[in-house]
């Protein structure tokens, strides 16, 4: 009986235990961190201590601990994952590359940091992500023209980067002033993945290969297809950021002035701290998590939501969208919500008009094709969460009294009818009651 | 774990190296800022008196000026700490944070404490407790004179730690728990120390001997990268409590310090592992964590003051040196915390090109001694040194003559260095070739350092040909790292393509005919980039050229597809075009004048009809007299009107259902009233016509 108290306790707790994830709060809030060794989590401090004041829990693990797992019961233990273990070959305990996937596939989220003779497990999960990193092992990203100035560092592969994408849901509304320093391993994005978005890219003048052999053959990658940092968003939401560059995150960089050759600003502080507190946020659903509610139509005029249309019909079709922001729902403000009325391929694809307060509408006449149509939103936003809403809806053709009845065409067809019939009225009546004289 | 922390370390010392060369850095500004932030007291005190302790050392140590003041939240930890009956750890910390801050304890209460402790410390069977209370006595030794706290029983407090030994010089941390540690082997040689001074009467040499074998064997099981690093570790991962091999490490060295320090006889270790040590910690940067911290920057000072071998640092603060300004080498020795190094000459004792290691450059030159800015300085940059990078071996050369026993400078240091410079550019030429003569079509001359652009036109039996010099400042030809030309079609399909060099010509010929596979048979405009860069050229560059139209011819069936052009995410993810649905126009009807018109035509029929029967004088005399058959006669065209109104309502908005209905009613009325008035019209008929 005791037992079955227990039992039934822990059962009614599980729920309690599982959301921490949930549609209400999209942030992350436990965090597995798998480093190579201990020295990781003291050297990149900054970064950890960034996450930690944001209100996440983060649990430091050997990436090679027999003990982790990310699942017990069939239940995700965290909500994300940072793979700060570049060199590592195999993991620890039940986790593998599969189980990595899986996580991200269930809607985790993920970082990895790579660096040079990243190990091939590294690069198994970041090529399952869509991201391939340059495959000699001794290859950096070198760039002559682009490279931070620093009197201990002459084989210009401390790298000052600048090349960011220009999204301010990425990397916050604070424009980035000081380059990013980076020292690592470059990657290619696959073509074939259009989920995967370049976020730091190289200069056009750097390009990856080892530094100490001469090159006799042209690199594999060069110039501005270079991507340093990438990230993903993957159709669940879930979010993954890549870099070649674990030393990116450490303090040493955080804390580094950096001049770019050629440029004459120094800059006191890299931008390494505000890009990767930024990206993070983003990768963590701080930002750029969006969520849609109150989805109304109705006819012009009326409050209630019909259960058909006809066609022809005015209608207000309305939204309201909803960003987090790491603590509550704010109301987002963008000015490209689209709305199609959708039966095989839109037949009306519009703009809607919004408040600034998270109200979308409009307005539109239903098409004079019937059948069985969907409103659709189907938003997707550089480095937003996709939202896609579908609502079905029939539309019906004219009822037989619903057709025009006066056509003024028509009128010499009815002056004759009805001339007729008062001719046959008047002629009843002579008929009848004539007396010939 | 060992696996994973030489990879670490590689991976961390790769930030500051380039090859096998560690140049090491010792305790500077930098790390004094960290300091600050990382040991900043929460509220004006720190969480424990561990942590106050950790605090108050740092400061100390890196004679931080601006230290918060934590004393008196501290002193009131403190003495209630020692008035009370804590255990052995607490009032170890409190005591040593009692050293550092001076606060007011009673005598008596430290007295009572001694007493305490040393009879935990004959009962005890843990390491850490007698860890602990040894520590905490000869804290009291050295707060106060006036506290009795030696050891009657010397021997027999060293035999309680000294059974806990394992033969490979590691520690048990109590008789029951058979897993040995190294951080306890640091722990037991503090505590030995601790004995060692305490001890009422002398303890046997012999004793001592077999602690010193003890320390020989656990620096057997150091461990050690290839750059000369020595760290230990910790075997056993997930025992008693895990330390890391920074900790560990500290540990050890603070032990075997305080071993050091209380023996007479220095002990024989060799000065390159104490060297190494240091270099451990140094090459660990500066640590985000407090505990990491304190722990890096005490070993840091107790191996600083030990007296085995003081470590000195070789450090060159500058390695990227310009052709153009002419600055001078500098090398700084100091000790591991930054402090000056004894009088010492620093020797170049070579200097190599990479590449070319048999010849050197340099050999055995001293660098001068600048006494006003602490550095050896050197001017190397003369004619015969070229832009390149180099390799320097540096020597410290101690002037005292027992100088060798008691520093530590490790040998031979490696230093890269670059030497930058201005690289000429010049006679570059691009030029169109016929193939088979090799005659020259068109040939331009390109400026590189201008920015003028040529456009060409091929076609696929030509071939191009780029051609340039570079020169360094000495004339002599250079090969920079990077040298390529690259192509990029007006699809965004890029070939790249490395120009290589005979002597100082640099040419790269591209024949078409053969390329035509590799360029997909798309032809059109060539966008030329030359990218021309070294690590030691200062004007590397990537200069656009201009464009070619090549004209190749068509791409065969099964030839091979350009790859898909990246997904530009600003266009994929954009708003997408506004869809407007068209309706199906309403279908063409005449003007309604029209209408109107035969509206009436339609009408004058009718109004003909009446006007002729006007015209022919009808009469409605044969309308029934008698009231009741006027009457039938009179509901019957009644009826027939609303017959017709019916249809005139039905046009105007009845429907089919209701108009039936009625017509149904309407039409039984004017059955009966039709068949009353129709007969007896049929009767007055016959009758007329019978009369």
């Amino acid at each position: 009986m005791a037992k079955l108290v227990v039992f039934l306790t822990l059962i009614s707790l599980l729920p309690l235990l599982c959301n921490s994830f949930s549609d209400d709060k999209p942030s992350d809030r436990h965090i597995l961190v798998l480093l190579d060794d201990f020295a990781i989590k003291s050297s990149h401090s900054l970064f950890f201590k960034s996450l930690q004041s944001r209100g996440f829990d983060l649990d430091f693990k050997l990436a090679d601990d027999p003990k982790i797992s990310l699942q017990r019961y069939g239940q995700y233990l965290y909500d994300g994952l940072i793979l700060f273990c570049p060199t590592i070959e195999r993991f620890g305990g039940s986790i593998d590359a599969a189980s990595i996937l899986d996580f991200v596939d269930s809607g985790h989220d993920l970082i990895v940091a790579a660096d040079s003779n990243a190990s091939d497990l590294i690069r198994e999960i970041a090529t399952e992500c869509g991201v391939d990193f340059d495959e000699d092992p001794a290859a950096l990203v070198v760039d002559h023209t682009g490279y931070a100035i620093a009197a201990t560092e002459g084989d210009h592969t401390l790298i000052a980067a600048d090349g960011f994408i220009k999204s301010n849901v990425l990397l916050g509304s604070k424009k980035i002033e000081a380059p990013v320093l980076f020292r690592g391993i470059g990657h290619s994005l696959n073509p074939s993945n259009s989920l995967v978005l370049k976020v730091l890219s190289a200069s056009p003048s750097a390009y990856s290969a080892n530094p100490k052999s001469k090159l006799t053959s042209p690199p594999s990658l060069t110039g501005s297809s270079i991507s340093l940092v990438s990230v993903v968003q993957a159709r669940n939401n879930a979010r993954i950021l890549i870099s070649g560059s674990i030393s990116m995150f450490s303090n040493r960089f955080f804390r580094s002035g950096v001049q770019k050759a050629g440029s004459p600003t120094k800059h006191d502080k890299s931008g390494n701290e505000q890009f990767l507190t930024e990206l993070s946020k983003w990768v963590f659903h701080e930002r750029g998590h969006l969520k849609a509610v109150n989805v109304r139509h109705h006819k012009v005029g009326e409050v209630e939501e019909p259960a058909i249309y006809r066609i022809n019909d005015d209608l207000e079709y309305s939204v309201e969208i909803y960003e987090w922001s790491g603590t509550s729902w704010k109301p987002y403000v963008a000015d490209d919500v689209q709305v199609q009325f959708y039966m095989m391929s839109p037949y009306i694809l519009k703009t809607m008009s919004t408040d600034g307060k998270g109200h979308f509408f409009t307005s539109f006449k239903v098409p004079d094709v019937y059948g069985v149509f969907q409103f659709k939103v189907e938003y997707q936003r550089l480095g937003y969460t996709s939202l896609s809403l579908s609502k079905q809806i029939p539309v019906r053709p004219f009822r037989h009294n619903e057709y025009e009845r006066f056509i003024p065409a028509a009128y010499p067809y009815y002056g004759a009818a009805f001339s007729m019939m008062a001719g046959f009225f008047v002629f009843t009546a002579v008929h009848l009651y004539n007396k010939p004289t | 774990m060992a696996r994973n922390l030489a990879a670490f370390l590689v991976l961390l010392l790769s930030i500051s190296i380039y090859e096998a060369a560690t140049i090491y850095e010792p305790i500077s500004d930098s790390h004094r800022t960290v300091a600050l932030e990382l040991f900043a007291p929460v509220n004006g005190s720190y969480a424990s008196l561990e942590d106050t302790y950790e605090a108050l050392s740092i400061y100390e140590i890196l004679a931080i000026e601006k230290k918060p003041d934590v004393s008196t939240t501290a002193c009131k930890k403190v003495l209630e700490i020692l008035g009370s009956s804590s255990p052995p750890k607490d009032v170890f910390y409190a005591l040593k944070v009692n050293g550092k801050l001076k606060c007011k304890v009673d005598e008596k209460v430290l007295k009572d404490i001694a007493s305490r402790l040393k009879a935990t410390v004959s009962d005890a069977s843990t390491l850490l407790d007698i860890y602990h209370s040894i520590g905490s006595l000869v804290l009291i030794k050295d707060q106060t004179s006036n506290v009795d706290v030696l050891l009657a029983d010397g021997d027999g407090a060293f035999q309680s730690i000294k059974a806990l030994s394992q033969s490979d010089g590691r520690w048990r941390y109590s008789s029951d728990n058979p897993e040995s540690s190294t951080y306890a082997a640091g722990l037991a040689l503090e505590a030995f120390a601790g004995v060692i001074s305490l001890a009422s009467s002398e303890i046997d040499q012999s004793k001592i001997d077999t602690v010193k074998n003890d320390i020989l064997k656990l620096f057997d099981s150091i461990e050690k990268y290839d750059d000369g690093t020595f760290y230990f570790d910790e075997k056993i991962v997930g025992g008693h409590e895990h330390q890391g091999s920074l900790s560990t490490t500290a540990s050890v060295v603070r032990g075997l310090t305080a071993f050091s320090a209380i023996t007479s006889e220095k002990l024989n270790l060799p000065g390159d592992k104490i060297l190494g040590l240091a270099k451990f910690f140094l090459g660990i940067g500066i640590p985000g964590d407090a505990k990491d911290f304190f722990n890096q920057i005490e070993s840091l000072a107790f191996l600083e003051n030990n007296k085995i071998a003081t470590p000195l640092i070789l450090s060159v603060p500058e390695t990227v040196f310009s052709l153009t300004n002419q600055d001078l080498l500098k090398v700084k020795v100091n000790t591991v915390l930054g402090s000056a190094a004894p009088p010492l000459t620093v020797k170049l004792v070579r200097g190599f090109k990479i590449g070319a290691e048999d010849s050197s450059i340099f050999e055995s030159k001293e660098l001068q001694y600048d006494s006003k800015r602490g550095l050896h300085v050197f001017s190397f940059l003369s004619k015969h040194v070229d832009v390149g990078s180099y390799m320097f071996v540096f020597e410290m050369v101690l002037h005292g003559t027992d100088d060798d026993k008691v520093y530590a400078t490790g040998g031979q240091i490696h230093v890269p260095i670059y030497v930058t410079g201005i690289i000429k550019v010049g006679s570059a030429e691009i030029a169109v070739l016929d193939s088979d003569l090799g005659s020259v079509e068109t040939q331009k001359t390109l400026d590189l350092s201008g920015n003028n652009v040529v456009s060409l036109s091929a076609n696929h039996l030509q071939k191009l040909r780029l051609s340039f010099q570079l020169t360094m400042p000495n004339d002599r030809a250079f090969k920079p790292h990077q040298a390529f030309l690259k192509l990029r079609h007006e699809t965004k399909v890029e070939h790249i393509f490395v120009v290589g060099n005979t002597g100082q010509k640099f040419e790269i010929i591209l024949d078409f005919l053969g390329l035509v596979e590799k360029f997909f048979y798309l032809s059109g405009r060539y966008d030329m980039e030359l990218t021309v860069g070294d690590a030691v050229m200062e004007n590397s560059f990537l200069r656009p050229l201009g464009h070619v139209e090549l004209d190749l011819p068509v791409a065969p069936e099964k030839g091979s597809r350009p790859p898909a052009p990246p997904v530009d995410p600003y266009s994929r993810y954009g708003p997408k075009e506004e869809i407007i649905h068209f309706f199906r126009a309403p279908e063409k009807r005449p003007p309604q004048n029209l209408s109107l018109v035969f509206l009436t035509l339609t009408l004058l029929p009718l109004i003909g009809f009446l006007v002729g029967l006007l015209r022919l004088g009808v009469n409605l005399k044969n309308f029934p007299s008698s009231p009741v058959n006027a009457l039938y006669a009179a509901l019957f065209h009644v009826g027939i009107a609303a017959v017709l109104l019916l249809y005139v309502l039905f046009w105007l908005k009845l429907d089919l259902f209701t108009t039936l209905k009625a017509l149904g009613l309407l039409g039984a009325f004017l059955m009966f009233v039709g068949h009353r008035t129709l007969s007896y019209l049929a009767s007055t008929s016959a009758k007329l016509k019978s009369a």
